[in-house]
């Protein structure tokens, strides 16, 4: 395992390459009681938006124990919208006072003239979508002042004036943004299964050197006479097939920090660190591979 | 082929406005048709905002029932579209959203136990702020008192209603075993919403001339008039000691004084 990591005096300053687990209010005061066992903490910036209170006053408790990721799910980075620079700003001072070492957001849009749907909408996977999204990631990391990771939704539906997948317009967006990759297992499973694509073949298009992070999670299947759709819920266990998903991930791009998420139905928080015990075993076996 | 924007405000349409005919052709029918891949984003929006509401409206909701809070929502939704990618900022006109809402017209006291729930939402996730510092108001000559602009701490709302609000939602927290009753001929209630240095949200029922001079400091009268709003409201009404409550919870936590000599002696927030 890594060394010890640097601290700062907000509390440990670089994200360990273990498994970490999403922190939500539900679990604030067991975390702070029990200090689970777990390599990092990820919370939603959004969550912590406002002028003070609770959530700020926990998240900078809970920050001296832990290293921290913040990620976003509002910033609608691939809207035609104009970026929304209040965003922008209380994600700058968030930024500011925690220190997170990693900050991120989606491969997706959220609003249009406006109106937002406050949902990781899925994007045409078009050239003209690609040069706007390498200008606006490159816009929110100047403002930033850093590089931010950008992570694959799960989606329902597929355009038909897509021209590139979407393995391709990630790799190409990475390259060119010069943004990291937030590598959504769960996600890239559940896609294939809607939109019946081989998982491994978009695990192959993903340059080793983009990915910085993993997410796992648990989805929902929803059957219906005619078929079924998977749904990307939060709301139970890492599927087995997604295990074995995330092994072939590891395998190609090396122990990488992997987050457990569970963001409704939360059971104890001991079943989350469970599910971080499980992440870890199996960059336990590629770190003693690589050794 | 369409552009980016063209495609986007489409797929807005077809969700919001259930007008999915723009957006369909754009959709690949692998398995299932379009209308139904749109469906699945038509659900995820009305569960992700109406969870926003209940979140912040849990008491409306043990009122009139989740089937009913889920109809109300979804009209709401159509009425007022969320315009922030944060969720938190969702939900703030439902007051005046529920006083015309003819299905609820039954539950005149609705809307109030609404505005006391969003006056809660905000003063949860307020500023902190610091004190009124004594010494700078003891240098304000006696002469020039009444000149003096008190200002309330970000964390603090006033919520006047005709109804016992504060009982009802009492009577309806998620730990209560079972729904009180509250008898509504026991009238209304004036309160302050404050959240306390310790971030504890506190309701307190005020009487008429402490509610009248809280007031006149939010909308920034001077102290004179302030007061005499107050005892114009209360004869009884014990304005020092009242106020001196005030200065010390924290509730009140600046003044100005329009006056080169005194600008303002607010200690600021922070968050």
């Amino acid at each position: 395992m890594s060394a010890k990591p640097a601290t700062s005096w907000l509390g440990p300053s670089s994200i360990p390459v273990r498994a970490g687990i999403g922190l939500r209010a539900e679990h604030y005061d067991a975390v702070l009681e029990t200090r689970p066992p777990v390599g990092w903490l990820e919370v939603h910036s959004e969550n912590y938006f406002g002028a003070g209170g609770k959530p700020l006053d926990y998240l900078e408790r809970i920050r001296a124990h832990y290293p921290l990721s913040l990620h976003g799910v509002g910033l609608s980075v691939g809207s035609t919208d104009p970026l929304d620079k209040l965003h922008l700003t209380k994600l700058k001072h968030l930024i500011e006072r925690f220190e997170p070492a990693l900050v991120s957001e989606h491969l997706s849009w959220g609003s249009a003239g406006g109106r937002y749907l406050n949902d990781l909408l899925p994007l045409p996977y078009t050239q003209e979508a690609l040069y706007h999204l390498v200008a606006r990631v490159s816009q929110v990391q100047d403002i930033l002042g850093r590089p931010i990771l950008i992570e694959n939704v799960s989606s329902y539906l597929q355009y038909v004036e897509s021209s590139l997948s979407e393995w391709d317009f990630l790799a190409e967006l990475a390259e060119r943004a010069g943004c990291g990759v937030l590598l959504d297992v769960n996600n890239i499973y559940v896609s294939a299964r809607n939109h019946g694509f081989d998982p491994s073949t978009y695990l192959q298009a993903i340059p080793r050197h983009a990915v910085q992070e993993i997410h796992l999670a648990g989805f929902t299947v929803n059957r219906f006479d005619d078929g079924e759709i998977l749904i990307d819920t939060h709301n139970r266990p890492v599927y087995p097939a997604v295990w074995a998903l995330y092994r072939q991930a590891v395998h190609r791009f090396g122990p990488i920090p992997t987050l457990i998420e569970w963001d409704s139905d939360l059971p104890e928080l001991a079943v989350l660190v469970g599910e971080a015990q499980q992440a870890d075993a199996i960059l336990e076996e590629r770190h003693a591979r690589a050794a | 082929m369409p552009a980016l924007h063209e495609l986007q405000r489409c797929f807005v349409a077809a969700v919001l406005d259930g007008d999915s005919d723009g957006f369909e052709p754009h959709v690949r029918a692998a398995g299932w048709s379009g209308a139904r891949r749109v469906q699945v984003y038509r659900n995820n929006t009305r569960l992700g905002l109406t969870g926003a509401l209940e979140a912040v409206y849990p008491v409306v909701r043990r009122l009139v029932g989740e089937g009913f809070f889920c109809y109300a929502a979804a009209e709401y939704i159509d009425r007022h579209p969320s315009r922030s990618g944060d969720l938190h900022e969702y939900g703030g006109a439902l007051p005046e959203f529920l006083e015309s809402f003819e299905p609820a017209a039954g539950l005149a006291y609705l809307p109030d136990v609404a505005r006391l729930e969003w006056s809660y939402h905000q003063v949860f996730h307020a500023a902190r702020h610091a004190p009124l510092d004594p010494q700078a108001l003891a240098k304000v000559p006696a002469a020039r008192q009444g000149e003096l602009r008190f200002r309330l701490h970000p964390a603090a709302r006033l919520l006047e209603s005709p109804f016992p609000i504060l009982r009802i939602w009492q009577g309806n927290q998620e730990d209560a075993s079972q729904t009180a009753s509250v008898d509504l001929s026991e009238g209304g209630v004036k309160l302050l919403v404050f959240r306390h240095e310790t971030l504890d949200i506190e309701f307190q029922p005020l009487q008429d001339g402490e509610f009248h001079l809280l007031r006149a400091f939010a909308e920034d009268c001077d102290f004179a008039a302030a007061c005499a709003r107050a005892m114009a409201a209360q004869a009884d009404f014990d304005l020092p000691a009242r106020f001196c409550r005030q200065v010390a919870q924290g509730v009140v936590t600046a003044f100005d004084l329009l006056d080169a000599h005194f600008p303002t002696t607010d200690r600021g927030e922070f968050p």
